[in-house]
């Protein structure tokens, strides 16, 4: 009761304060666009207010330097965009208090240069892990998609929240349903930040809103690089001549169907799918439906359920072993091409189930044709993207396991 | 080490690695050949500020002579000139009286992204935040003096073992 009480007492109160105007800030004459005279006249209203003793009526601080975003980033005009669940929205401000559900897309907009202060609450997994965002402990915990905080939520008052497109709709949609009803003025994004199908666009459309533009293109380049590399000689290989591979997610013999995001991957890598004529996008299969297909390569994905180890904050790998070793002893399966080959690899969906996909696909690449990707280092450029993008101090020298043998 | 030297180190730290500022302004005063508009010209010369302002305030005795900078960029008000800056990297302006006293022009600017501001001339950090919008022009260099000053004590606390 004490709960609802408060929700329909922050509902009320937002709703008294929503009449923010629609329209570009410092547009004197309203035709929408914001003109360098225009923004010139502002912020000298403002200097002579402020440092001069002029008595002429200057714009808020807030509106000024919103003004001066708006030009430079979004032409002087309102921004119009379309997220990745195909919804358009129309923005007349920069986004100045962002709430993330979806720590995917939280780690593509660091990789952008997003400032933390930007941003005014995390998921409940980004405040678990310390060791990979540590600059946003502290920041208002929203839970989960699937068990958010809506008092913590709404309490933040944030100007934009963002969720997947893809991944649990229906939460995420219960969740857009229910703070918008406590905030209209409160502006929903549904990007999923970890499919390569739309990853390239995600980037950009996320460097527009957050006025990131150049940044988001220097990491489209670094991206593509990785991504471009592997394509090149993947395009190559006939169909015909690339590798079976079965992938495995850290549930013993849950598998990747058709349409998969993993299916995706192994497809990117230049590897066929065993089970890639599955319809079921992830699919429990039969242990001798494997033996009867008999991959030249095993994937195994560790890092969430009976595998919750490795990866950023893990620095101990002695877990990594066992797991391997009892692929190899299920019985028949030393039968295997891949077994009988030393073909099994361990990966950690840090490195492959979200932004970091394209470094994982590397490694992909070069398990399944050492051969051909002799000079592809997918561990330099896990390395660069740290330093360079995610402004991490973190040596994988020293910390982490996010493959093995490595 | 004590807890009080533990936070002044804290301090020290905290204060050492705050963000220098992207931006900054710096002036130069150069004499005019007699005959020209002005005693003396003044050169900004702005260093990654894409929006921002500047506010210069002229010595008593010398006279505002004209800028090469656009008239709708530009307020004059008594010794001080704000200029609007949208884009530009170099602003010119010329003033009448004793070339010496352009060494005595005092100046302001603010980044209208970034929010930092700072003084035009200084290499020192610009303050940065909603303080640099909202009021008086930032006292600049206090980071650094703060810095400093824990450095002083924490020192006075070594010699004094």
């Amino acid at each position: 009761m004490t709960r609802k009480l408060l929700l329909i007492v922050v509902c009320i109160f937002f709703l008294a304060g929503t009449a923010a105007a629609e329209t570009v800030p410092c547009d004197r004459d309203g035709d929408g666009t914001l003109t360098a005279s225009e923004l010139a006249t502002a912020i000298l209203d403002s200097l002579d207010a402020r440092f001069m003793g002029g008595t002429v009526e200057a714009p808020s601080s807030a509106d000024l330097r919103d003004a001066a975003f708006i030009y430079e980033h979004w032409d002087g005009r309102a921004l119009t965009i379309t997220d990745t669940s195909g919804r358009t929205t129309t923005l007349s401000r920069p986004l100045r208090r962002i709430a993330v559900f979806n720590s995917d897309a939280l780690e593509m907009m660091r990789s952008l240069g997003l400032e933390p202060d930007r941003v005014v609450g995390v998921s409940k997994y980004v405040l678990e892990d310390p060791v990979f965002y540590p600059e946003y402990q502290g920041k208002a915990n929203l839970g989960s998609i699937w068990s958010p905080d809506y008092e913590q939520a709404a309490g933040i008052r944030p100007d934009a929240v963002f969720l997947y497109a893809t991944l649990s709709e229906s939460s995420c949609t219960e969740i857009e349903e229910t703070l918008g009803s406590i905030d209209p003025g409160i502006r929903f994004f549904r990007f999923d930040s970890y499919r390569p199908a739309v990853y390239a666009d995600e980037v950009r459309t996320l460097g527009l809103l957050l006025g990131k533009e150049k940044e988001a293109e220097r990491f489209l380049a670094f991206h593509g690089n990785v991504t471009n590399t592997v394509a090149e000689v993947v395009n190559a290989i006939p169909v015909d001549d690339r590798v079976p591979v079965y992938l495995e997610s850290w549930n013993d013999y849950k598998s990747a169907g058709k349409g998969s995001g993993y299916d995706e991957k192994i497809e990117l890598a230049g590897g066929r799918n065993i089970f890639g004529d599955n319809p079921v996008e992830y699919p429990v299969v039969d242990p001798e439906a494997v033996i009867s297909r008999n991959p030249d390569v095993i994937i195994k994905i560790v890092g969430a359920g009976e595998t919750a180890f490795g990866g950023y904050g893990d620095d101990d790998r002695s877990s990594f072993e066992p797991v391997l070793r009892s692929i190899g002893d299920r019985p028949v399966w030393n039968q295997i091409k891949a077994v009988r080959n030393g073909r099994v690899h361990i990966i950690h969906t840090d490195v492959i189930g979200g932004p970091e996909y394209f470094i994982g696909t590397a490694y992909l690449a070069k398990w399944f044709y050492p051969d051909l990707f002799g000079d592809l280092d997918p561990r330099a450029v896990h390395q660069q993207y740290l330093k360079e993008f995610q402004q991490l101090d973190y040596d994988l020298d020293e910390h982490g396991t996010f493959v093995y043998p490595a | 080490m004590t807890p009080k030297r533990a936070v002044l180190l804290c301090v020290l730290i905290f204060v050492l690695a705050a963000p220098v500022a992207a931006g900054s302004v710096a002036r130069i005063v150069a004499p005019l050949p007699d005959g020209s508009m002005g005693d003396f010209e003044v050169t900004l010369t702005v260093t990654d500020i894409p929006v921002g302002g500047i506010v210069e305030t002229i010595p008593d005795g010398c006279a505002w002579a004209g800028t090469d900078h656009p008239d709708d960029r530009t307020r004059v008000s008594g010794q001080n000139v704000a200029f609007a800056v949208i884009g530009e990297e170099t602003i010119r302006y010329r003033v009448q009286g004793p070339t010496e006293a352009g060494e005595e022009i005092a100046g302001t600017w603010e980044d209208l992204q970034t929010g930092e501001s700072g003084v035009v001339g200084s290499d020192e950090p610009g303050t940065s935040g909603e303080a640099a919008q909202t009021a008086a022009p930032a006292t600049p260099g206090f980071e650094w003096a703060a810095a400093l000053a824990a450095l002083a004590v924490l020192c006075a606390q070594r010699c004094g073992r």
